[in-house]
């Protein structure tokens, strides 16, 4: 079973920063909204090269299930 | 003719003012309900005035609340001016002198206020920050474990609070 993992660092002002791996594309954001509320409240986002691999990993997939049909 | 006058430092800020007051030996006395009438006064004493050890015809000068600042109430003749104190041996200055020696007085205590009101307010922020931090802290736990989370709380090298939260899907 894959494993979720988030670590956030809660900074001397409050502010958070988090870091997630093991999740699918884009769904690491939905995770950290769901769990941070992020409307409004981001000030950069940062895609690590998982998401990336991840994300072509996906785009490949979903290409060659097009090329299937 | 022609004249110069200065006005006296505004005495707006009465804790300031008991301290340049103490500073300046007029040992300040702060009227209340309860030793009212144990001062006689022939103008007459309110709640409040500040009296000094300074006395005229009309009894203890003492400086009064106008609404923006105190002001000094006192014979302007300064007729039988005296010290009238048990404690110091001090001789009676003219108003004009012993309101200059306060006002110098006042701007010392004043600077002495203002930095414990920083120093204050700076605590005040120091309590609201980690307040913040806190109830940060308390909010991810109780999201993260509401959402299948297992919670392990550290600290990180800078002594910040990190949350490292995990979940099997």
């Amino acid at each position: 079973m894959p494993e979720q993992k988030i670590t956030l660092t809660i900074d001397d002002d409050g502010a958070i920063t988090a870091k997630t791996s093991g999740f699918k594309g884009e769904s690491c954001l939905e995770a950290l909204d769901e769990l941070l509320n992020l409307e409004g409240v981001v000030s950069s986002v940062k895609k690590t090269d998982e998401f990336h691999q991840q994300l072509t990993q996906q785009t490949t997939r979903f290409q060659s299930l097009k090329g299937k049909s | 003719m022609s004249a110069v006058i200065k006005t006296t430092t505004p005495f707006v800020i009465e804790e300031v003012l008991l301290e340049a007051l103490t500073a300046v030996g007029a040992e300040p006395v702060r009227i209340a309900s309860l030793n009212q009438q144990a001062v006689r006064h022939i103008g007459g004493l309110l709640v409040g005035d500040i009296l000094t050890n300074r006395s005229d015809y009309y009894g203890p000068q003492h400086f009064r609340f106008d609404g923006k600042r105190w002001i000094l109430r006192h014979d302007s003749s300064e007729m039988n001016g005296r010290i009238s104190s048990m404690l110091a041996e001090k001789h009676y200055s003219n108003v004009g002198r012993f309101l200059g020696e306060v006002g110098s007085a006042y701007e010392v205590a004043y600077q002495g206020y203002v930095a414990r009101i920083a120093e204050q307010e700076r605590i005040r922020l120091e309590e609201e920050r980690k307040a913040r931090v806190e109830t940060t802290r308390q909010q991810a736990i109780a999201k993260a474990k509401s959402q299948g989370y297992s919670v392990k709380e550290t600290t990180n090298s800078k002594g910040q609070i990190q949350l490292v939260l995990t979940r099997m899907v």
